[in-house]
């Protein structure tokens, strides 16, 4: 008989944005990996503006600043804001979870199943809630 | 809700032959339906009456034994546990588990989670005493058994595997099912071995590349939670690497009893006996 | 413990951020919300603002931290995100080592400029 490898089924960066029709915490987790990345894109961008281009003076800074006053720019300014918030509170249910508060303790599983985020779903939508209010609020100031 | 009673039901399931070499293709089957039938009634069917070629591997039909978890219409399902009426619909569609290696049509190549869940130390660990020479069990109130009694009802089926994300990418990675097993284990009252299980998992490719993206729980056919298994795990290393929390002794062996009178007395014999 | 380790400094530097950068977001975003409760903060990116703001110590030093604290927990997001892609014992070495060099080359420039401006 012929042996041959199994093939190999790995979803790989793909099954990071889906693998099956899950719910909330799995798209969750996915945005805060994109707003992260985000983030650190924008960082070098702002460092670069902050440390090279401020160190060469008034003129040089005030050039950037006008450039940077472009409306698309304003918007993804607001966009790494919106993203700071998400980051940053969703960051904090994380580390709150991730050390076993707010899941409860571990149950004999009874039918219907229910696992601990379902049961706690309700911090996540505070969470989200929190989130929501602060990103408009930004939101408020970058249009007044 | 509508009755849900159609003539037949369109299967349609991936077909992979390494023999004969080709990239995975689904191929359709009809099958009739009948109230109450399941997946894996359906795969059966089509086994004995369509295509007997048709791979796939399940073993007690009850939920029990883990073989046939499968994807089906996009999400991990014990097939022998799924109803076809579930889905409210008369198409199916039939895959393997993502996330590890496909050996025949549906059938997955399960040792790399096997492997990992060996690689946890899986069972009890004591001390010098040792578990040489047992002669009474160790004592464990209900309480203490609450604490890990639902991870081990996990029939290592691979479900979590194709939930997981991080699974996905990262080949290395102990995957759910190990992680929930070692903190069953080192839960357990009875148990001294977290110094050596801890270790294992506090890796690159351990317990803090899992994300909390709470899938594994969400897709377990059995209702365990191995999230909240794997975030309490995180607890214990981090109570370890700070030096906090209290560390409790291993449960003791049940002192052998002593002999004591009856307390209630034996009942008169009815039959007198016969000098 | 060590990866552990790693890992809590990482939620302890996102908590760090948390705050150091919200202060850096509400005094240069929230002009508006801020005049609300009668603190003048009009055009804080201004040239007159940046410098005003930049020979203040607590500023400075709110900038050092605040980029201490961010490489540390960028860097080791990413190597994260980059071992689940790659995982591999050698590349883990090699991602590791680039990405100490890295922070701390940007962390020597990036609180050298400050330091420098506040003198000026």
């Amino acid at each position: 008989m012929k042996q041959t490898a199994p093939r190999s089924n790995y979803l790989g960066v793909g099954g990071w944005i889906w693998a099956g029709n899950y719910k909330l915490e799995r798209y969750l987790y996915l945005l805060h990996r994109i707003t992260g990345l985000g983030m650190l894109l924008f960082l070098t961008f702002h460092l670069t503006a902050t440390t090279v281009f401020r160190i060469q003076g008034q003129e040089v800074w005030e050039t950037t600043m006008a450039l940077l006053s472009n409306p698309w720019l304003k918007a993804g300014e607001y966009l790494v804001a919106a993203a700071f918030v998400y980051h940053g509170m969703n960051g904090l249910r994380l580390i709150l979870q991730e050390f076993g508060f707010l899941l409860g303790k571990p149950t004999p599983p009874i039918y219907p199943y229910k696992d601990a985020l379902r049961k706690k779903r309700l911090w996540v939508v505070v969470m989200m809630v929190v989130i929501f209010i602060l990103a408009l609020v930004f939101l408020f100031d970058f249009i007044v | 809700m509508a009755e849900f009673n159609p003539e037949k039901i369109t299967f349609k399931v991936q077909r992979y032959n390494p023999e004969n070499g080709g990239a995975p293709h689904l191929e359709k089957f009809t099958v009739p339906f009948n109230k109450g039938m399941t997946v894996l009634d359906g795969l059966l069917y089509i086994k004995e009456n369509i295509d007997s070629t048709l791979s796939f591997r399940a073993s007690c039909r009850m939920g029990i034994c883990g073989s046939c978890g499968m994807l089906v219409n996009n999400y991990p399902h014990l097939a022998c546990h799924t109803q076809i009426e579930e889905f409210h619909s008369d198409k199916l569609t039939v895959r393997p588990l993502p996330n590890l290696s496909i050996i025949k049509d549906l059938v997955v190549d399960l040792t790399p989670m096997f492997s990992s869940h060996k690689q946890i130390k899986p069972y009890l660990i004591r001390g010098e005493a040792g578990m040489e020479d047992p002669n009474a069990e160790f004592a464990q109130s209900p309480q203490e058994l609450n604490t890990f009694l639902q991870f081990a009802y996990c029939i290592k089926c691979g479900i979590c595997l194709a939930a997981c994300p991080t699974s996905a990418s990262d080949r290395l990675f102990l995957g759910p099912q190990a992680m929930a097993q070692c903190y069953r284990y080192c839960a357990d009252s009875r148990d001294q071995g977290q110094k050596e299980r801890l270790p294992l998992v506090d890796t690159d490719h351990g317990v803090w590349r899992c994300h909390l993206a709470g899938a594994c729980s969400e897709a377990c056919p059995k209702g365990l939670d191995p999230a909240l298994a794997i975030q309490l795990l995180k607890r214990q290393l981090a109570a370890e690497a700070l030096g906090l929390g209290k560390r409790r002794p291993p449960s003791p062996v049940v002192p052998p009893i002593k002999e004591s009178k009856p307390k209630v007395p034996y009942p008169d014999f009815t039959v007198k006996k016969e000098k | 413990m060590r990866r552990t380790r790693l890992h809590l400094l990482h939620m302890f530097s996102g908590i760090a951020i948390a705050v150091l950068a919200g202060i850096h977001m509400v005094a240069l975003h929230l002009e508006e919300v801020l005049a609300f409760f009668g603190v003048d903060a009009s055009e804080p990116t201004s040239w007159g603002a940046m410098i005003a703001r930049s020979s203040q110590g607590i500023w400075v030093g709110i900038y050092i931290a605040l980029l201490a604290f961010l490489l540390y927990h960028a860097l080791y997001g990413l190597r994260g995100i980059i071992l689940e892609l790659t995982p591999s014992a050698r590349k883990e070495r090699v991602i590791t080592w680039l990405f100490v060099v890295v922070g701390i080359a940007v962390f020597i420039w990036g609180s050298y400029v400050p330091i420098s401006l506040l003198s000026s």
